[in-house]
């Protein structure tokens, strides 16, 4: 049998994250967000498309891979992707080649030997904590001004609960 | 904790469970001199000073026994975080070389990070700019059973490396990469770094003196301390079982190289402050042992006692004070200063360099001060935590260790000569060993700061001019054959120091100091203890009979070096590997020379008869998978004689090209030299004048004995030749450079070698890239 | 004649670029970014050197761009001032829209790609020794107003994004069309090969520096001031016996100075 699934890994550090302190700080010292920011997260995001196997299992597997416990912690979500209340995450991802998701893959399937992986794909997702009126127009001020380079990047803010693209 | 009064089984049980590595007799005697039980604090405060990693408990007494670590050139030994000599009567070297070895194993790209940015603290806060570094690298076999933890080790160090140093904006200058299997399980991760400081400018690691009698402040700098290393000095004192490798993560630090940079500058802040005001302050990075070893050592060095209050500190959460005293946090210093330069140096780092925008939570914060006590003193929400000698705590202890001899079943195999000698050269120019490193150091910023003269692969060693309006260069070298310590532990320590002097003086600098980082198994066996014992040994007999250039009889000093021993896990301990560096100094950069070849015609001469010794030879291994007995030797004044010779033909501007013969013998020697860009010139070699007739062909080419290849520069022959006799050496003419881009070797009439240039270029230049895919 | 040499927090090039100012007879001076902006005003130059600014966050240059000095410098550019961006320091004028020099960002420079036969050779960061060809006129831009249409230079890279990539359509044409493309990767006999190593990290188009229309600021991804001596040559380049000699990368800055005494 062979089914497609979709492995979501949300990983964020347990350590400050100096970038996103950095983001924070620029948006609020920089960019006049002073009075509609009130905090900046991170998390790395994998999206790995298998064409077999027990996803569950194989979340384990590339977890171990991927995230370092030492100072991350992760969650796994099944052929969708959803975030908690609170702050609007804004999601980017390279429309160019990403080639350190091609490593990745290349290291799941060729060093590691998860042949069943067919795709690894890899965004960032910011999580803006946001006060006040029109925050996802304030968030996409925020991904147009600072996250992304749209000659590279694509951004897309995330709603509640979305289902895989 | 309860110590006193309790039994041994009950406070082991109590020390394990609050995470304490030290033994029950340890905590005992702390509790006896304190005349009490100690607090949770204390233990944590004695278990890091009192560690193999801060105390080198187990091998102080033989370093002392054996090392040279004075010279005319010495201006400060192995005594604080770096060592020093001076290049001339105004400018000084600053090098520390250290280990970074079983955090690099757990998580390489944080380890091998970490392992800088610490080697870097440690130069800079002897008041250097710190102008290179280098990492002798030891990893697994790629093509074992291993492979793929090897290569996620190799690559994530590499990747760990670069992307530390390149940011820190620090030029790599090379350093070098083994594969051995004894590394499966354990891989070295040594570092060494330079740094350049004027002779009047050097800043010590102790408080000052008058610093108690007029209470000098204790002024802490850099990130907020968190918890993100306890544990580090610790760990790194046990061998590892792959049981607990999710535990020990625990123990990694994060390292920071952004803020580093910004400090670094602050820092050149700070010295101009003091030069400025003529005042003398202490300086010290925060590493192993984390804050408590900072200050205490800094207090207990001048003689001082001091008081503490880590609610003064900043930290990046509320952690408990035992947390707060030891924890690794990276990008930390340690100022110890009078109060009238308090706020400038508040307004350096937190106004000027704006720390605190720069990292979260990141400022200079002043957190004691020093007395006329000899209490180590710290308190908490107003409890004294830690109330001890200051002297008792950074003494340290000693342990005499057991030697025995490590007996190997070792013997000279029984070989037959190649039929195909094109092949097996192949096969050995693509070896992991062997092949380029170019794959590895076009990862590296070699060219930041702009000081770079030779850089990795062009040369046996990298050479940087680091002031700029003086001529005199810096070169750098590192070494250490772990096949040669798998078959004798002294001659790979000898080896060691040779081959590191025989490197700089391939390219025209005079061997001027040495740093060593000895890198050893379990020293509570006898077995590991005596390979520690037997290397050291080496070491010692390589400075002493080389001898320091125009100082006969005088040893080459060791100003700074490192011990890491638990380099072990249930399938063994690593080969014995010290790890030797060695700094050359040329008068004019100028004068340097590299390797490639030059000109088409120029005659290429051998310096070091070959011997029947490829015991850990590549080519026994590589070829026939076997190690061997017979490991080369240090004839000591043939190899001073080799040295000096070399040099001074360079410094005569005899010499267009010059590598020396290592790994690989005189055939790989031969082939780097036309194989490295632009690779435009071939050659072609005649062993007739080259060997004792008897000695078979292949032991010709592949022995590793000592020597040097230099191609003369046109007309410069028959002086090469003189200066060559005025050394007692033989110039034996072996070939010459030709336009054809071949390689061609011959004995007696006979084509043995005849490989194109491209071919074997295709080869060399892949082997390393194919073994970290 | 003072130029500034910006400094940003994890800016890493700024005294070897500061030398090579003050080796050709301009007045440097290390300018940090949290300094009054307004100060800015009394140089007659600006460097944006190399580095890893604010540790690359976000991506290559964006933090910095943010940054109050960079309004200023950008006032200063529509004065006619020459700014000479280098590595990190063409990836922020890249993210404060002063190159190509539409006011708005236009183009991004991408991680590094070495693609040879069509198969990817390695990504990311890359440090080596390049050729490059001056594409443009001379006189055309401040960084390059004294060297010749197809000079050859060799100077050295050191970065891991470095790869001009744009959606903008025909943004490609038009600074080709308008001589703002001013360096392109070459090999040794000036030809642009489109192929990892000659493409050393797979730009569109080989480019390796860029200018605005008006030619006073200047991008590009090699190092000019780790090429200023002769002595900094690699160990095949036969120029390296002569030490003393001024290296390829000299240029860049002769033409500043030149620059700058021609506007005045």
């Amino acid at each position: 049998m062979s089914t497609t699934s979709t492995i979501n890994l949300r990983v964020w550090l347990k350590i400050p994250d100096a970038e996103a302190a950095t983001v924070k700080n620029t948006l609020i010292r920089r960019m006049g967000f002073a009075d509609s920011l009130q905090d900046v997260k991170k998390e790395r995001l994998f999206s790995i498309i298998v064409d077999s196997g027990d996803p569950e299992k194989l979340a384990r597997s590339f977890a171990r891979e991927l995230v370092n416990e030492n100072k991350e912690s992760h969650k796994v979500l099944f052929d969708r992707l959803s975030f908690e209340e609170g702050y609007v995450p804004v999601k980017v991802a390279l429309h160019i080649e990403d080639g350190e998701a091609v490593s990745t893959r290349d290291r799941l399937r060729n060093r590691l030997g998860f042949s069943n992986v067919v795709e690894v794909k890899k965004a960032t997702v910011w999580k803006l904590y946001l006060k006040g009126e029109n925050q996802e127009q304030v968030a996409k001020e925020i991904a147009e001004g600072l996250l992304i380079n749209p000659h590279k990047d694509s951004y897309e803010i995330m709603g509640k609960t979305k289902m895989p693209a | 904790m309860k110590i006193i009064g309790l039994a041994d089984q009950d406070v082991e049980a109590n020390l394990r469970g609050a995470g304490i590595g030290m033994s029950v007799a340890e905590a005992r005697s702390i509790a006896e001199i304190l005349g009490r039980d100690p607090t949770l604090t204390e233990l944590f405060c004695y278990d890091a000073m009192w560690s193999e990693h801060c105390s080198y408990k187990s091998s102080r007494a033989t370093l002392k026994e054996f090392l040279p670590t004075e010279g005319p050139n010495v201006v400060m030994g192995p005594v604080e975080d770096s060592g020093i000599v001076a290049i001339d009567d105004q400018w000084c070297v600053v090098i520390s070389h250290e280990s970074h070895n079983h955090p690099s194993q757990i998580l390489p790209n944080e380890g091998a990070a970490t392992g800088i940015g610490g080697i870097v603290r440690d130069v800079n806060c002897m008041g250097a700019t710190v102008v290179a570094s280098a990492d002798p690298l030891r990893f697994g076999d790629p093509y074992g059973p291993k492979a793929s933890k090897v290569r996620w080790v190799a690559e994530g160090v590499v990747d760990g490396i670069w992307q530390y140093g390149n940011a820190l904006g620090v030029p790599n200058m090379g350093g070098d990469i083994v594969f051995n299997e004894s590394f499966d399980d354990n891989c070295l991760v040594n570092v060494v770094s330079i740094g350049i400081v004027r002779r009047d400018q050097i800043i010590r690691s102790r408080a000052p003196q008058g610093a108690g009698e007029k209470g000098y402040d204790v002024i802490l700098v850099g990130k907020p301390t968190d918890s993100s290393g306890l544990g580090g000095v610790t760990f790194a004192s046990e061998a590892l079982r792959a049981e607990d490798e999710e535990a020990n993560r625990g123990a990694v630090q994060i390292p920071d190289p952004f803020l580093k940079n910004v400090l670094f500058k602050a820092n050149d802040d700070l010295f101009r402050l003091v030069r400025e005001s003529g005042i003398v302050i202490g300086f010290k990075d925060l590493g192993g042992g984390g804050f408590t070893c900072a200050t205490s050592e800094m207090g207990a060095s001048g003689n001082y006692g001091m008081e503490i209050n880590l609610d003064d500190m900043h930290k990046a959460a509320d952690f408990p004070p035992e947390i707060l005293s030891i924890a690794e946090t990276q990008e930390r210093f340690l100022i110890v200063s009078p109060p009238e330069l308090r706020e400038r140096i508040l307004q350096i780092y937190n106004q000027h360099w704006d720390l605190p925008n720069v990292y979260e939570g990141a400022r200079a914060s002043v957190v004691g001060k020093i007395n006329t006590g000899d209490r180590f003193r710290v308190t908490h929400k107003g409890v004294m935590v830690c109330d001890v000698p200051i002297q008792h705590l950074t003494g340290g202890i000693r342990y005499k260790r057991e030697e025995k001899p490590r007996l190997r079943s070792l013997a000279e195999p029984v070989i037959e000569e190649p039929v195909d000698y094109n092949q097996t050269m192949l096969k050995i120019l693509g070896s992991p060993n062997i092949a380029s490193r170019e794959h590895v150091y076009r990862y590296y910023d070699t060219e930041v700061m702009g000081n770079s003269v030779i850089r990795p692969g062009e040369a046996d060693s990298g050479l940087i001019a680091p002031v700029r309006g003086e001529k005199f260069g810096v070169a750098l070298a590192v070494d250490s054959n772990p096949f040669y310590g798998r078959i004798s532990p002294y001659w790979a320590g000898a080896t060691a120091v040779a081959e590191a002097m025989r490197n700089v003086a391939a390219i025209g600098a005079v061997p001027s100091t040495l740093t060593d980082c000895l890198n050893f198994g379990n020293p509570e066996k006898p077995e590991a203890f005596w390979e520690f014992r037997e290397a050291v040994k080496g070491i010692a007999d390589s400075c002493k009979k080389i001898w320091l250039k125009g100082y006969p009889n005088q040893p080459v000093p060791i100003v700074s070096g490192n011990v890491s021993f638990y380099n072990e896990s249930p399938e063994g301990s690593v080969d014995p590997s010290p790890v030797v560096a060695c700094v050359g100094i040329i008068k004019d950069v100028g004068k340097a020379v590299t390797q490639n070849l030059k000109a088409a015609g120029d005659r290429l001469f051998l310096i070091g008869p070959r011997f029947d010794e490829l015991g850990g030879s590549e080519y026994y291994r590589t070829i026939f998978g076997v190690t061997g007995k017979n490991v080369p030797l240090v004839r000591f004044d043939l190899d001073r004689n080799m040295i000096y010779a070399v040099i001074e033909a360079i410094d005569q501007g005899l010499v267009a090209a010059c590598h020396d013969i290592s790994n690989g013998g005189l055939a790989c020697t031969s082939a780097e030299m036309a194989l490295v860009r632009p690779a435009r010139l071939g050659f072609e070699l005649d062993l007739d004048g080259a060997a004792e007739p008897g000695l078979r062909t292949d032991k010709v080419l592949f022995s590793e004995s000592a020597g040097f290849l230099i191609e003369a520069r046109q007309g410069c022959e028959e002086k090469l030749r003189a200066v060559l006799e005025g050394f007692s050496l033989e110039a034996m003419e072996v070939g010459r450079v030709t336009e054809a881009r071949k390689m061609v070797v011959r004995r007696k009439g006979k084509a043995l070698i005849d490989l194109d240039l491209d071919q074997a270029r295709a080869v060399w230049t892949n082997g390393l890239a194919e073994a970290m895919r | 004649m003072k130029i500034a040499v910006m400094q940003f927090p994890g800016t890493n090039c700024e005294h070897e670029t500061l030398v090579a100012v003050n080796a050709v007879g301009m007045k440097g001076e290390i300018f940090r970014w949290n300094r009054p902006a307004a100060e800015l005003s009394g140089f007659d130059g600006f460097i944006v050197p190399g580095g890893f600014s604010y540790q690359d966050r976000v991506r290559a240059g964006a933090i910095a761009s943010k940054e109050p000095v960079m309004d200023a410098l950008r006032e200063e550019a529509e004065r006619g001032k020459p700014i000479i961006g280098i590595c990190n320091g063409f990836q922020i004028l890249v993210e404060t829209g002063l190159l190509p020099g539409t006011g708005k960002i236009d183009m991004a420079l991408a991680q590094n790609v070495m693609v040879s036969g069509g198969r990817v050779m390695r990504r990311g960061y890359y440090c080596d020794w390049v050729n490059l060809r001056h594409d443009a006129l001379p006189k055309r831009c401040s960084g390059s107003f004294m060297i010749d249409k197809k000079a050859i230079l060799q100077i050295p890279i050191a970065h891991g994004e470095g790869n001009l990539v744009t959606t903008t359509p025909g943004l490609v044409d038009r600074l080709k069309d308008e001589d703002q493309v001013v360096f392109r990767y070459c090999d040794p006999a000036g030809q642009v090969v489109n192929e990892f190593p000659v493409n050393v990290n797979g730009s569109t188009e080989s480019i390796a520096g860029i200018c605005n229309p008006e030619g006073n600021v200047l991008g590009m991804m090699p190092h000019p001031e780790r090429a200023f001596f002769a002595w900094q040559l690699p160990a095949y380049d036969p120029r390296k016996a002569r030490p003393d000699d001024p290296g390829p990368g000299r240029m860049v800055f002769e033409s500043m100075k030149r620059f700058i005494e021609v506007r005045a």
